[in-house]
């Protein structure tokens, strides 16, 4: 894993994508998110939006989007939820901004690197939810911490699947 | 300070974004706890991300129905003219039943009327299919393929023919949200069927549903049959709930018991739910005439009733009509043995009953009747024991 300078990486290194990816790709996210587990009952073990989120700050290494990608991809999955909106908001605003932040500081572009950083971004949304749900809101929600762990296996395979995908179709200078 | 907003940019819109978000949360609850539903803000926001996602789920639910209907409909249709006929009647038969069972619905309904109950029946049901999830596994909410225009409204019972479902949470144009049965925050009033006993049913964690504060009886067991309790003014009363699978010590309260349950309907697994729309009844052309049919048929029973008490008011009987109820000579309990015995007469003629058998006392041809005499008692023997009242 290299290091560079935060400013080195973040000139030579920001990805860009057609307009398109970047308005069709976390709609598509959202709804499959809310369609697939229709097919796979309990054992959707992933976070669509999530892994879309950790995606774009990792690529365009700035957590300003980051943040305002993640908390929106959240807004959206609050308002299917019928929970309050913003709670999802704030674990995945919090996931934006740190993925984009240590994007500008490691080289992501190793597979290796990704799986790590989905797997622990996943562990942080899910512990960031929980706490907003039970510390901010008072909610008495029941935690079951071995469907998060599975949740973030299942992220960390997609990311590996699907961000070479991505990759694929992003603007070359 | 210039520069201090330019070095933390990052961080303060990182703050700016949470801060908002938290105090949108914090009008929410505020409202939520105030017993109002959600806010027009946020309601404009689920407004916009249903018509963003349920287009395209709509899609993805069709050509997936398409493609599975091309094969169920076309190409995998051995048998059907056997189930068809077998269908056939079974109709038949259910719809006699349900005549009755209508009638008895609304006899029932009248009674409860008059009783004060509010308790509701299901009249009609709208069929709908389902197209969406929440997509996080913390929310038990999914989506139906009908909405206001379809005439769905909020707190409508969501169930199918194995148990219920849930409730309807949110209405738009052409959608609904559905609140299932395991959601956390969801509630429904039930009742065991062996016990009777009641509580609150609510989803856990593992999206299971449970009976909630249940005070801890040694009479539930496993397999008990739950049914939905009436008192909550959106489920009707008996559907089908689940069966107890298992039973767990409430964590928080002594002496108490959280009740797990089997659900009835396959909640992970829901393509078709039927929404109670309506609990009045409606009753189609034809189970109006099915239940004319019926009460012709009670019609003539009861006419049969009437004819046969008529009958028996005009044969001699042992009820008197003008005597109270505990004086009627059919409750009069005051002789039950035998008839009594006429006085000897004082000269006995030919006519006069004997003891004796007629053909014993008077020979054909006789003319006098000869009165029996009393039989001589022999001593008793020397060796037969005497009887122990005797000894003393």
């Amino acid at each position: 894993m290299s290091v560079l300078s935060a400013d080195a990486r973040r000139d030579f290194e920001i990805h860009r994508y057609p307009a398109l990816i970047y308005a069709l790709v976390p709609v598509l996210a959202v709804v499959l998110q809310a369609w697939l587990p229709r097919l796979l009952g309990r054992f959707a073990w992933f976070d669509l939006p999530l892994v879309i989120t950790v995606f774009f700050a990792l690529s365009r290494r700035n957590p300003i989007q980051g943040s305002i990608l993640g908390g929106i991809l959240g807004i959206f999955e609050d308002a299917l939820s019928g929970h309050p909106v913003g709670i999802n908001g704030i674990a995945k605003t919090l996931v934006g901004y740190l993925a984009a932040t240590v994007g500008i500081l490691v080289n992501v572009e190793n597979h290796a690197v990704r799986l790590i950083m989905t797997f622990l971004l996943s562990l942080v949304g899910s512990a960031t939810y929980f706490f907003v749900v039970r510390f901010l809101l008072g909610m008495s929600v029941d935690t079951n911490w071995m469907s998060e762990l599975y949740k973030a296996i299942g992220n960390s395979v997609i990311a590996l699947v699907l961000f070479p995908l991505l990759d694929r179709t992003k603007i070359r200078d | 300070m210039e520069s201090f907003v330019v070095r933390y940019r990052n961080l303060l819109v990182l703050l700016a974004l949470l801060v908002a978000q938290i105090l949108g949360l914090a009008m929410q609850v505020r409202r939520a706890n105030s017993g109002q539903g959600d806010g027009q803000e946020v309601r404009l926001i689920r407004l916009w991300a249903n018509g963003i996602v349920s287009p395209p789920e709509k899609a993805l639910h069709s050509t997936g129905s398409g493609v599975s209907g091309i094969w169920n409909n076309y190409f995998d249709l051995r048998h059907v003219r056997q189930q068809n006929a077998e269908l056939q009647k079974t109709v038949d038969r259910l719809r006699l039943e349900q005549a009755a069972l209508l009638e008895d619905a609304k006899q029932g309904q009248r009674l409860q009327a008059l009783l004060g109950f509010q308790q509701k029946y299901i009249y009609t049901t709208m069929p709908a299919e389902v197209i969406g999830t929440s997509g996080t596994e913390q929310s038990r909410v999914f989506t139906i393929n009908k909405g206001k225009k379809d005439g769905i409204d909020r707190d409508m019972a969501v169930i199918t023919p194995e148990g219920i479902v849930g409730k309807v949470r949110d209405v738009f144009g052409h959608t609904a949200q559905v609140l299932a049965i395991n959601d956390q925050t969801s509630g429904a009033g039930v009742i065991m069927e062996s016990t009777r006993i009641r509580g609150i049913l609510r989803g856990n964690a593992q999206g299971r549903p449970e009976i909630v504060d249940v005070i801890s009886d040694q009479r539930i067991k496993q397999g008990d049959k739950v049914l939905t309790a009436g008192g909550d003014q959106i489920f009707p009363r008996g559907l089908p709930v689940g069966v107890v699978d298992f039973v767990v010590n409430d964590p928080e309260r002594d002496g108490f018991v959280d009740v797990i349950l089997k659900p009835a309907a396959h909640l992970d697994q829901l393509d078709e739910v039927l929404v109670i729309t309506v609990t009045e009844p409606q009753f189609s052309k034809e189970q109006q005439q099915d239940i004319a049919t019926s009460e012709a048929l009670k019609g003539a029973e009861a006419e049969k009733q009437k004819t046969s008490e008529g009958m028996a008011e005009k044969l001699p009987g042992l009820i008197d009509p003008n005597l109270p109820a505990d004086q009627q000579p059919l409750n009069d309990t005051s002789n039950p043995g035998f008839p009594t015995r006429p006085q000897a007469p004082l000269h006995p003629d030919r006519f006069t009953p004997t003891d004796a058998a007629p053909s014993a006392g008077a020979a054909q041809g006789s003319g006098q009747a000869q009165p029996k005499k009393p039989e001589p008692t022999k001593p008793a023997a020397p060796n037969t024991p005497a009887p122990q009242g005797d000894k003393q």
